[in-house]
């Protein structure tokens, strides 16, 4: 992944996977497989567990451990209403970002 | 310090170290590569994340060693797990640690010194300005 990608995406990767657990609970691995199958194919496992400690800190989600077959018992998280309230924002937030950043790119033209 | 908050330390003191001395027996269960990398970033945030709070060190060694611990069972190699840039993912995963960081007191006064800096100063910086 280019540096830039990294960059850009670290402002908006928080919205991302909240949007992806929206009436869909998942574990770190299946974020992280779903992230790659939508496109950013070399993001860390880390980089998301790290984010998924920082919601979950911050009250965005809500942790459920299950026991695995395998291994340590895996913290399911789910979009809790502080999270919904927080993800209408990010949209918001984005939807700005987007239409100007459009305007910008045609305005040159 | 009363006597009560005393017996508080020690027997918090007894319980991260009852913390540490699981999370060593539990480091020795991984794979060789993941032990590796495990302790390699490990060793950087011991050093880097200045954390000066017993139990949220404690808390971030746990964090850590989970997700090493799932990456594991999952088959999920060092360098998926870390990424291409190792440093970035250290710094990235101590940020959710740093209200333990010793570094807190001097982000405090920063803030308090650049809060207290009332509109008054500014006038008189804006008459200055006219002045000259």
């Amino acid at each position: 992944m280019g540096k830039q990608m990294t960059e850009m995406l670290k402002g908006t990767l928080e919205g991302i996977v909240l949007a992806f657990l929206t009436g869909n609970p998942a574990y770190g691995y299946e974020i992280t497989a779903w992230l790659r199958s939508q496109g950013f194919t070399d993001i860390a496992e880390g980089t998301v567990y790290a984010l998924l400690v920082r919601i979950e800190k911050n009250g965005l989600v809500d942790v459920e451990k299950r026991p695995s077959e395998k291994g340590p018992p895996r913290k399911v998280y789910s979009l809790n209403a502080d999270g919904e309230k927080y993800l209408e924002e990010f949209w918001t937030t984005w939807g700005f970002l987007a239409e100007r950043l459009e305007n910008l790119r045609t305005e040159g033209k | 310090m009363s006597i009560r908050s005393m017996i508080e330390s020690v027997v918090g003191e007894l319980e991260l170290k009852k913390r540490w001395r699981q999370l060593k027996a539990r480091k020795k269960q991984l794979p060789e590569s993941h032990r590796k990398a495990h302790d390699a970033v490990e060793r950087y945030l011991m050093y880097s994340a200045g954390i000066a709070d017993g139990a949220i060190l404690t808390a971030m060694a746990e964090d850590l060693l989970d997700l090493f611990e799932q990456g594991a069972a999952d088959g999920t190699p060092v360098s998926a797990i870390v990424g291409d840039d190792p440093v970035e993912f250290a710094e990235e995963f101590a940020r959710n640690y740093s209200e333990g960081a010793w570094i807190k007191k001097e982000r405090a006064r920063l803030e308090d010194a650049i809060n207290s800096i009332t509109d008054g100063d500014l006038d008189k910086l804006d008459h200055r300005k006219d002045e000259s």
